[in-house]
């Protein structure tokens, strides 16, 4: 039976408070959307990285704007990860559903801390050895705060008693997440959060007192903690990009968002069109003149621009997309991660050209490929691509972004007094490396035309066989010339294994805590993440070549990436997919067995 | 100085009266003195869509229905040009009309121009939303531009000629160009421009236009009387030509730029601020 602390019933046992402690610990709150799950997640990680722990923090919330079962995650750990722990060790309930939808998940001796204000747990939701604290969270904000919303502050206030965090810390951190509230908007969380403190008092949870210890981990350097989506937008802001437009959807709005805010200050211009047809078009507009632009969606809005995609390809339109990858197919799982854009991003569109798509793995590299997309676009004069997955909305800590490490980089862009010196200028000439010199409207004396149709070398609309050959095998050269410089993939592993494992994004921090805990059963892997998708680089195909067999992990349900590794010319039989697709991202646990399962079957 | 492209001559069948338009547009821009290397002139898809090839300027070719929301962009990111979208019915009226309506609210500083001949010439003879008696549809009524536009009450400027009378033509075209570039918004000028192969509606038109501005008493200031006497026109079955509405409102640019200068170029000065800038938001995500 587990131990059940009542409401002014008996105190908590003082074996419990002997302040466990804990370098990996995994929370989730949740309850109906608003009730403030996320608010609640997000002051619990400021405290921890205030304490110096590498954060992951997730969500998983209804495509509504309020109700539907909505959670927030965070786990706290002393190396950085990037997914949740297999177990969840403390639960905030706001209601019922939420304790059924953890259920199987908590850990053995979990704490739970459930919103009693409707009534009491029904029996057999969790586990014998669990610790539930009934707190009647909303009874309490709105008898004596007179509103709800004051049940997360509160809830906080119990927090940081239970995970060992002091007063003072915890009042500074409210009091930094609530900067922007007035004075009178503040003080009443301030009370809630006294008032979640003397029912921690209430049960025995002194301020000396805690369940679980998170012990400082000392003076670190300065981090960042950020979405993927913020740093890819980031990246291009660093890089000279001033011009976004882009249409809502979920989840790739932040990008929209991030740039409204910090690009105007520094001249930018952004832009919410009326369509993601008009998004691109908006974009392709302003990147005519010379501004490095950009637009990001995800999947359906991708879908909506590929043609102008395919425009940016052959009319040589420098461009910079972020596809924010949700589940598909169609308007499928709005707020629910997957990697199935693969397919649409590297093959659609109509007709054959040049263009790059680039996987981010974790926040570092949303900021770096950001700012090199951007550059990258500029030289290559064609579209580039960032493929973000659940990486796009989830927060991550990450080394410092090094702003010094960003260059701008005009390509083969001419001024005014270049094109004085040439005799003739062709928007689209022939050139060994594929990249035509490029002057823009308002260049004195270098008047073009830039087409989408096939076009000779001055942009006049052309359909002769040699001039068509010639200029496709232009566009195409474009790519063999940037090739050496796109990310080659991140290995890492046992070099000597004869298994591999390739995982793309967000995946690579599952694979490398799965392996790990393989080496336990005696495996040992080869693991491999491609940083470019498109073209396949031939270090991913020599992956699989130098392997007995590869383990291809992937959220898509027909194996995606896989298919286009074995068509870059990976051998078949060596490749094993794993795929994912109920909306869910990976656990250790989960991709372990899936390993094991194929590893015994072999 | 340096060669550039031959701008060659118009692929239009004899007597089609995009020649006319394309003159008118030449007209406006060298009348309001644009350097060739200033003027930045997007047309869409279909006989419309080639009009960039012929004038001199820097020209793109844009994606079916897009041209406008490229012509914005472009007028965003560099206020210093002259930027002129053209399209045709099809293109502006069907694939495109989502964007002509988001246009016309937001007001860019941009003149565009349709060549409305009521029917698809290159793809050969399709009716277009203009077409007066659709075949699969004779109860359907054509679509009015000018009337939509009337009815956004951003729109500042809506004027319809025709290519038979270029005098008028050239004077819509000229006072359109201006008020682009004054910074007042989007010029929009519709032109009745027959499509001699497949749909030549030169006499049919000649009978049904009527000018509004023939009358001493229109104003075209007045949105009300625009809207009445245009709608009063339309369903006696004539064309109402001439500068059919000229108001103010602020323009994109008023709306959203900080300061109307090119965003093309990064200049040192601008560099610095950059960097101070990037460093404070950089400090936001900083823990």
């Amino acid at each position: 039976m587990s131990q059940v602390l009542h409401e002014i019933g008996p105190m908590i046992d003082p074996q419990l408070l002997q302040g466990r402690e804990r370098d990996d610990l995994t929370m989730m709150v949740a309850g109906q959307g608003g009730d403030g799950s996320l608010t609640i997640i997000a002051l619990v990680s400021r405290a921890l990285l205030g304490r110096g722990y590498e954060i992951y923090r997730t969500s998983n919330i209804a495509s509504r704007i309020k109700g539907g079962h909505a959670a927030a995650f965070m786990r706290a750990t002393t190396t950085p990860r990037s997914s949740l722990g297999d177990r969840i060790d403390i639960l905030v309930a706001f209601d019922i559903e939420a304790v059924q939808k953890a259920s199987g998940r908590l850990a053995a001796d979990s704490i739970i801390i459930f919103d009693s204000s409707r009534g009491a747990l029904p029996p057999n939701l969790i586990p014998d050895t669990a610790l539930l604290i009934p707190v009647p969270f909303s009874r309490l904000a709105v008898r004596d705060l007179r509103r709800d919303l004051f049940k997360n502050s509160l809830g906080f206030g119990l927090m940081g008693r239970i995970i060992g965090l002091s007063d003072e810390e915890v009042e500074d951190c409210l009091r930094r997440h609530f900067k922007k509230l007035s004075k009178e908007q503040f003080e009443p969380n301030i009370r809630a959060l006294r008032e979640g403190q003397s029912f921690a008092d209430g049960a025995g949870i002194g301020a000396e007192q805690s369940v679980y210890r998170l012990p400082d981990q000392g003076p670190r350097e300065a981090r960042t903690f950020i979405t993927g989506n913020h740093a890819a937008a980031m990246g291009f802001l660093a890089a000279g990009g001033r011009f976004f437009a882009g249409y809502p959807i979920t989840p790739a709005t932040d990008v929209m968002n991030f740039l409204a805010r910090f690009a105007p200050p520094v001249g930018g211009v952004i832009m919410q069109a009326e369509d993601e047809l008009a998004a691109i078009n908006l974009a392709i507009g302003a990147a005519l003149t010379g501004v490095r632009a950009m637009t990001a969606s995800s999947g359906p809005g991708i879908a909506l621009m590929l043609e102008s995609i395919g425009h940016c390809g052959s009319a040589e339109i420098p461009m910079v997309i972020i596809d924010c990858q949700r589940a598909g197919p169609s308007t499928g799982m709005p707020t629910k991660p997957e990697q199935s854009d693969v397919n649409m991003l590297t093959r659609s569109g109509n007709g054959d050209y040049p263009r790059i798509v680039l996987a981010p793995g974790n926040v570092e590299e949303c900021f770096y490929h950001g700012a090199f997309a951007t550059n990258l676009s500029q030289q290559a004069q064609c579209p580039v691509i960032l493929a973000l997955d659940a990486l796009c909305h989830d927060s991550f800590t990450a080394p410092h972004f090094d702003l010094d490490r960003i260059q701008i980089d005009n390509g083969k862009r001419l001024s005014a007094d270049d094109v004085a010196k040439l005799d003739a200028y062709r928007r689209y000439e022939i050139t060994e490396d594929g990249i035509s010199p490029w002057a823009v409207p308002g260049t004195p004396g270098a008047m073009n035309l830039v087409t989408g149709n096939e076009r000779n070398e001055w942009g006049r609309v052309s359909t002769e066989p040699a001039v068509r050959v010639a200029m496709m095998d232009k566009r195409s050269r474009k790519i063999a010339t940037v090739r050496p410089s796109l990310p080659r993939a991140h290995e890492w592993g046992d070099t000597d294994s004869p298994i591999g494992i390739i995982g793309v994004g967000i995946l690579e921090g599952v694979i490398t805590e799965s392996v790990a805990r393989l080496t336990s059963e005696g495996l040992s892997f080869h693991c491999h993440r491609p940083r470019t998708l498109w073209p396949v680089l031939e270090d991913t195909v020599a992956f699989v070549k130098s392997h007995e067999r590869v383990y291809i992990v992937e959220q898509s349900e027909s194996g995606q990436l896989a298919d286009l590794i074995r068509s870059a010319g990976a051998p078949a039989e060596r490749i094993r997919s794993i795929l994912k697709y109920d909306g869910l991202q990976y656990t250790a646990e989960e991709l372990v067995a899936a390993i094991l399962a194929q590893e015994r079957a072999a | 100085m340096t060669k550039t492209y031959d701008t060659g001559h118009p692929i239009w069948c004899a007597g089609c009266g995009h020649f006319g338009v394309k003159g008118a547009i030449q007209h406006a821009l060298d009348d309001a003195g644009v350097p060739m290397h200033e003027a930045f002139v997007l047309a869409g898809i279909g006989c419309s869509g080639t009009v960039q090839n012929n004038i001199g300027a820097y020209g793109f070719h844009a994606m079916h229905g897009r041209v406008l929301p490229n012509a914005i962009g472009a007028s965003l990111a560099n206020p210093d040009l002259t930027v002129v979208a053209a399209a045709g019915d099809g293109d502006g009226y069907a694939i495109g009309a989502g964007h002509l309506v988001h246009a016309l609210k937001r007001n860019p500083n941009l003149l565009y121009v349709v060549m409305n001949n009521g029917v698809y010439g290159l793809t050969k003879g399709q009716d277009s939303p203009t077409k007066e008696v659709p075949l699969a549809a004779p109860e359907e009524d054509p679509l009015d531009a000018m009337l939509l536009g009337l009815s956004i009450r951003s729109s500042t400027f809506l004027a319809r000629g025709i290519t038979t009378r270029s005098t008028q033509l050239n004077e819509l075209m000229v006072m359109g160009l201006e008020h682009a570039r004054q910074g007042k918004g989007m010029a929009f000028v519709e032109v009745l421009s027959p499509c001699v192969t497949y749909h030549d509606t030169y006499p049919e038109w000649m009978n049904k236009i009527h000018d509004v501005n023939a009358d001493p008493g229109y104003r075209a200031e007045d949105r009300g009387m625009a809207f009445a006497t245009a709608l009063e026109l339309v369903e006696q079955d004539r064309i109402p030509i001439g500068l059919i509405y000229h108001g103010k409102h602020p323009s994109l640019q008023d709306e959203i730029l900080r300061e109307l200068v090119p965003i093309n170029a990064l200049s040192e000065e601008k560099a610095a601020e950059t960097r101070a800038h990037m460093d404070n938001v950089l400090a936001a995500y900083t823990v």
